[in-house]
């Protein structure tokens, strides 16, 4: 029997490596990818108390609206890597350190 | 001018300011214009020479006429009214003449001799710095003024004796002869203030002229009363011995006259000028401007200090053998006559032996100079290691300096008051009258007039020892040395012309058309009181007589002596013989006591001032500088320590933060991840 727990902690691990990801890759696909992972840990908990809501099914409609958005923001963001690999020839996060003041 | 003068006297006031100026206008050009410049002795000559013509107007004009004071206001401090002007009476235009009429000479002897000396033009600066000092210092009218021009005489003669500066001995004689006129200066200077103080002015026609100040005042039960105020007696005695030492050091008599002799270390020139004629003559001069000052029993001390320094004098110059240090104790010697004249109420021959003693004692320097100079040559021409002034390698010089000797012989006779020269008119005046004045008196007063007369015999030898030593008998140096090269002679013009000049004022008919009585002599008439003595009694008679007869007999005693060299000659080893040639030890006495003295004075003070003051100041300086060290070690690690602290710490936090402004973007997302743990961390720990 699967319980809420496990998808919990499913939902955990899922964005514990997503943070870990994000922070430690050398590449802005793999951070991207990351992300990703992070956002589908939400979802994931989403999902899984939707189960709760059998009535309007909440859960799963707003799921599948993150889902959408996901799809749409990764569009966006490959799109912005593209530029930033135009402008530095690189897409390394720690090279491209002009946000600094 | 106040009071209005006539249009005469008015120009015989300007004639008298030009005489005095032009020498100081001589030596101001000499000084900016011809610094290095051999013209410098034509300016100066003529300076002299047109200052002399002034003179001589200034003269035929005021003698025997009444007295010309000319003044102005000088300032005014309070009520004080201080007038600056001149007085031109018989006395001071007698040395207003007197002054440009011996420099003159000086001058042009001086342009021959000084030709071949480095400081040639300085000399002349010098020279007319003198003149015109000594010319203001007689035509003054007030005591400020005549302190001025009494110390600038003191400098100027300070100047030229160490004209020769690089000698140590003319160095130590100019200071020597500074020092000694500096303690006369604090005595006038101390007189002068006396004298302001009870009589309210400077003014020495006011002080001292007819019914002046001075003579209305009396000394009565213990004070000294002037016309407007009375001060306790003591300070009369005071502005005496003031006035006294001024005149002591200026005139070198007694306790103040070791100067003069080391004073021969200046050019000869100079010394006939200043050392004989001159400076020296200012104490005398002084005297006989504040006569009135003195009562009876001052003059008296005034005979006996002057007839003492006279003896003294004369004993010492027996013995010496530098030609100038003979000539120069003579000076002494004759000044003490003057100043014994003065004491004795003898005035009027003071002044006249004043007069007379200038220029037979110049003219005899001037000989003393070529004599010396002519050494001199011989000493270079033969490198030969001798004195040129020891009268000991002289001898026999009459029949190569032929001119020299005879002036010498006439300027000699007159030092020893030979009748028919001026030396006899003026000297045996005093003589006679300190026997008139002794009369009255008791017996010690007698001791004065025959220790003068003494001195006169005692003159009598000197000056013959002098002539024969040098001009009579064999060259001695040419006996010791007989292969020297001589070459010597009278010189040009310019030395002979000053020689007939003075030689020719050494005789009478200068001064009088009698050769044997002194009181036909003008100088003399013109100076006595009233109430002169006529000859009246036997020592107008017996004294000329006794003191020719004596000098006539004397003089061929030392030419046997010292000419013919006879088989005896005077023992040098006697007691009296070595008090003599010592000079009384004075000298060496002050050395001894008083310099010594002062000297260990002024060792205890400068160890005082090192050890003492100079020990407090570094002890000061050390605690200063150990409290400055202490605050800046406090500065540099507290005040300074604790901005330091503060801008290290805003430092670091600042490093610390700007860490996490990198630029890159995981890092601010690590460190928003950390952020967020700490708030869960805190969040779980608080609840």
């Amino acid at each position: 029997m699967i319980t809420q727990q496990d998808f919990m902690i499913i939902s955990v691990m899922l964005f514990c490596i997503g943070v870990f990801i994000i922070v430690s890759k050398k590449n802005a696909i793999q951070v991207l990818i990351g992300i990703e992972l992070m956002l589908n840990a939400a979802i994931l908990n989403l999902v899984a108390f939707g189960k709760l809501d059998r009535a309007n099914n909440g859960g799963q409609v707003f799921a599948l609206f993150a889902i959408v958005l996901a799809a749409a923001t990764t569009a966006v963001a490959l799109a912005i890597i593209l530029n930033v690999y135009r402008r530095y020839k690189t897409i390394d996060p720690d090279k491209i350190n002009q946000l600094k003041d | 001018m106040i009071p209005i003068l006539s249009h005469t006297d008015a120009q015989t006031v300007n004639f008298a300011i030009w005489a005095v100026v032009l020498p100081f206008a001589a030596f101001v050009l000499n000084l900016l214009l011809f610094n290095k410049n051999r013209i410098a002795a034509l300016v100066s000559t003529v300076g002299i020479v047109v200052s002399l013509v002034l003179a001589i107007k200034v003269f035929t004009s005021v003698w025997n006429a009444p007295v010309i004071h000319a003044q102005i206001t000088w300032f005014i401090i309070g009520a004080t009214k201080v007038q600056a002007g001149l007085l031109l009476n018989n006395l001071s235009v007698l040395m207003l003449l007197l002054v440009p009429m011996i420099a003159l000479p000086v001058h042009i002897y001086s342009i021959a001799y000084m030709k071949d000396d480095e400081g040639y033009s300085r000399y002349f600066r010098y020279l007319s710095l003198f003149c015109f000092s000594m010319l203001g210092l007689v035509v003054v009218d007030n005591l400020i003024m005549l302190y001025a021009f009494w110390e600038l005489v003191g400098f100027s003669s300070y100047l030229l004796i160490g004209f020769w500066f690089t000698r140590q001995s003319a160095v130590m004689a100019n200071k020597k002869a500074f020092i000694m006129n500096r303690i006369g200066d604090i005595g006038l200077l101390t007189a002068i203030i006396i004298l302001f103080t009870l009589f309210g002015t400077f003014d020495i026609q006011a002080l001292f002229g007819k019914e002046g100040f001075v003579q209305l005042s009396n000394i009565a039960a213990g004070m000294w009363a002037g016309p407007h105020s009375a001060i306790p007696a003591v300070w009369q005695y005071v502005a005496f011995a003031g006035i006294f030492l001024a005149v002591a050091a200026k005139s070198a008599q007694f306790p103040l006259h070791t100067w003069l002799p080391d004073a021969m270390e200046g050019p000869t020139s100079v010394s006939a000028l200043i050392h004989a004629a001159t400076m020296v003559a200012a104490g005398v001069f002084l005297l006989g401007r504040v006569y009135p000052l003195f009562i009876e029993s001052e003059l008296t001390i005034l005979a006996i200090v002057g007839c003492f320094t006279a003896f003294m004098a004369a004993t010492i110059a027996l013995t010496q053998n530098d030609l100038k240090r003979i000539l120069a104790y003579s000076t002494i010697s004759q000044l003490g006559f003057m100043v014994l004249a003065m004491g004795i109420g003898a005035y009027a021959s003071s002044l006249f032996h004043l007069v007379t003693h200038a220029f037979f004692k110049c003219l005899l320097f001037l000989v003393a100079g070529i004599v010396i100079h002519q050494m001199k040559h011989i000493k270079d021409d033969n490198n030969l290691d001798i004195d040129p002034q020891n009268i000991l390698h002289m001898g026999g010089l009459r029949k190569k300096l032929p001119l020299t000797f005879i002036v010498t012989i006439i300027g000699a006779l007159a030092l020893v008051g030979f009748v028919f020269t001026s030396g006899y008119l003026s000297k045996d005046g005093i003589l006679i009258q300190s026997f008139v004045w002794a009369e009255g008196k008791s017996a010690v007063f007698t001791i004065v007039p025959y220790f003068a007369l003494l001195t006169s015999v005692l003159t009598a030898f000197y000056v013959a020892r002098l002539v024969v030593k040098v001009f009579f008998g064999e060259f001695r140096l040419q006996k010791v040395n007989p292969h020297i090269h001589i070459h010597m002679g009278d010189g040009n013009w310019l030395y002979k012309a000053p020689l007939v000049f003075l030689a020719i004022c050494s005789l009478f008919p200068l001064f009088s058309n009698s050769p044997v009585f002194y009181e036909d002599a003008w100088i003399y008439k013109s100076f006595l009181p009233s109430n002169f003595l006529v000859r009246e009694n036997i020592y107008h008679t017996i004294i000329p007589i006794l003191v020719n007869l004596l000098a006539v007999f004397v003089m061929y005693a030392a030419f046997a002596f010292y000419g013919k060299r006879n088989a005896w000659s005077f023992p040098q080893t006697g007691l009296l013989y070595r008090i003599s040639y010592n000079e009384w030890y004075i000298d060496r006495f002050y050395n001894r006591v008083i310099v010594k003295f002062v000297m260990w004075f002024s060792n205890l003070l400068y160890w005082f001032d090192k050890k003492v003051v100079d020990g407090l100041v570094h002890l000061f300086t050390r605690i200063g500088k150990s409290l400055a060290t202490i605050a800046a070690w406090l500065d540099r690690n507290i005040v300074d320590g604790l901005l330091h602290l503060i801008a290290g710490i805003v430092q670091a936090i600042g490093n610390f933060a700007r860490r996490f402004q990198g630029g890159k973007v995981q890092y601010y997302l690590y460190s928003m991840l950390l952020v967020l743990a700490f708030v869960f961390i805190f969040k779980m720990i608080w609840t």
